[in-house]
């Protein structure tokens, strides 16, 4: 007990002597550089409402640099606008605008480079190249911005970049107009919550070569290419909703070269392929909505292991498609609105398995040009012949155990 | 009339020669290695096939991926394009161009492979201690120093 008095005596006038400063536009401090000049480590800065020219502000000290009114941080298109390289900072309420578009050099917003324990929360970042740009950085919490890319497809780098980074969260951002939302790459145990990335010219959401992350409750709405998640393990992906990308070679999910990894209770809604798979090993698909979806699911025959049950397919055009046999992928459990079995037992299962993939889909796997034939009648006459004498769609992909009545509160 | 119909005959019959690199619609062609969608033309790449096909690429290191998995697109007629870093958006003949290894250089698939034309031109632009500059044959034969990081 002593001792803990005796400490906190000692660290109580360290506290008290940590001062405030005000920066204001008529004040007797006009800029934010000369307050961290100023500063002391523990610090904080208060920044008035108003206009201040940030050509590339370090911040090298512990300190807490709180807007008020939302003051704003211009870079004139002349440099970046804040660097943050010290311990323990946090950024609160400001606009950081107008950073350097360059070819060569990755030009941010707001750059943290080998830090640690760094908010940045509740700012607006517009027109920047890059939003925020964290490299070599661990714990850092991103918190309530808004990324507002320039909207010109060459000149923007992404919203939220991530480079060689682990433990950080990101929580209640809004990412628009830049090439991809939030893009994470060597980026391990991070967690990304809440977030709203919509049209972006590339991905909502981009991992590379990042393990053991986790994201759910995002949605990814509207992007150039859906949300690609590549060349990672031990992805947990749930809660979150992929909405209306479409196009060609545009996905709602794009796995590439992912295992171990689990997609429970998400929405795939209005996307040309909701989930795209390949080269990927031991996922586990359950609780999904797929509705409306041209291709619920492309999984090719490089996959292995995958698991798809107690998913809801929906008015999709296509359940599953493939273009080998998909022998060692499992379903079971899913309710597929296509299904015309009957339930003799009335156990909620229908009793004789389904096939999602169908005869048609086999074909436009061939010939994609086949697609101006569909739903015509040869086509359906087609599709069930085949699902009452299969001879061309892989034997082995069925669901033996089809629900009758789609899965509720998914 | 006749003029009509005769420039008609031209124009289609010159179409139907092209067999010159075609230029990528950024954001919109998927890379043939990887899918991801083509947005930096500091760093894409193309291969003509022999017969003509175009593949296009987001990075040098997914064209040589590629190259490694479909070994018969390999063949002297064939031609492979990379993106000259020195000249952003214009293509160069890879089997005579310099690559050069160096981590400033951030492609998309992790490779860092920038092209140029001139060996001196790649020894210009290092920027890191560890850079490393290859040719073409070099860069096929060593698959460890090309392939997109797994």
């Amino acid at each position: 007990m002593r001792v803990l008095l005796l400490v906190l005596c000692l660290f109580i006038p360290e506290m008290l002597i940590s001062r405030t400063i005000v920066v204001a536009p008529a004040g007797k401090i006009t800029s934010l550089k000369n307050a961290v000049a100023l500063a002391k480590d523990g610090d904080t800065i208060i920044v008035k409402a108003g206009k201040y020219n940030s050509f590339n502000t370090l911040i090298n000290k512990q300190l807490t640099i709180l807007g008020q009114g939302y003051p704003v941080l211009d870079a004139g298109f002349k440099e970046e606008c804040l660097t943050i390289t010290a311990h323990h900072v946090k950024v609160d309420g400001f606009i950081v605008k107008n950073s350097k578009t360059g070819a060569m050099r990755d030009y941010a917003g707001i750059r943290l480079h080998h830090t640690a324990y760094v908010t940045i929360s509740n700012n607006k970042l517009l027109h920047n190249f890059f939003g925020i740009y964290v490299s070599d950085s661990r714990n850092i919490q991103i918190l309530n911005n808004e990324c507002k890319g320039s909207a010109i497809q060459m000149e923007s780098g992404n919203g939220i970049h991530l480079w060689k980074s682990n433990h950080i969260t990101i929580k209640n951002n809004y990412v628009t107009g830049h090439r991809d939302g939030i893009y994470f790459e060597f980026v391990k145990a991070s967690l990304i919550h809440h977030n709203l990335s919509e049209k972006n010219f590339r991905y909502g959401l981009h991992f590379m070569f990042s393990d053991d992350d986790v994201y759910q409750y995002n949605t990814f709405k509207n992007n150039g290419s859906g949300v690609a998640v590549m060349y990672s393990k031990r992805i947990k992906m749930t809660n979150n909703v992929f909405k209306e990308n479409w196009g060609s070679s545009i996905y709602g999910l794009l796995l590439k070269d992912i295992s171990y990894s689990q997609i429970s209770n998400n929405n795939f809604i209005r996307n040309t392929t909701g989930v795209y798979m390949e080269a990927c090993e031991e996922i586990s698909i359950s609780k999904n909505n797929f509705n409306n979806n041209g291709w619920a699911i492309r999984v090719l025959a490089n996959c292995i292991n995958s698991k798809f049950i107690a998913n809801n397919f929906i008015a999709n055009s296509f359940d599953v498609s493939t273009n080998g046999t998909l022998n060692l992928n499992h379903f079971e459990h899913n309710y597929w609105d296509k299904y015309e079995g009957y339930d003799l037992n009335k156990n909620g299962i229908g009793d004789i398995p389904y096939r999602p993939i169908s005869l048609y889909a086999q074909i436009m796997e061939q010939i994609p040009q086949s697609v101006m034939l569909m739903r015509s009648f040869i086509i359906n006459l087609m599709d069930k012949v085949e699902r009452s004498i299969p001879s061309v769609t892989p034997e082995s992909v069925k669901d033996v155990q089809p629900k009758m009545k789609p899965w509720k509160n998914l | 009339m006749k003029i009509l119909i005769c420039f008609l005959w031209i124009c289609l019959s010159l179409s139907a020669c092209n067999q010159g690199p075609e230029p990528i619609s950024y954001g919109k062609d998927a890379c043939a290695h990887c899918k991801m969608s083509i947005m930096d033309d500091k760093f894409a790449a193309e291969i003509i096939t022999a017969k003509g096909k175009i593949y296009k690429f987001d990075a040098i290191e997914c064209m040589t991926d590629f190259i490694q998995e479909n070994q018969e697109i390999n063949v002297p007629e064939a031609s492979f394009l990379a993106m000259n870093m020195a000249q952003p958006g214009n293509f160069i003949d890879a089997k005579k161009a310099y690559f050069l290894k160096d981590k400033a250089f951030k492609s998309p698939m992790g490779g860092n492979l920038a092209a140029f034309e001139l060996k001196q031109l790649a020894e210009n632009n290092r920027q890191n201690p560890d850079w490393e500059i290859f040719s073409w044959d070099e860069l096929l034969e060593n698959q460890q120093i090309s392939t997109v990081l797994k």
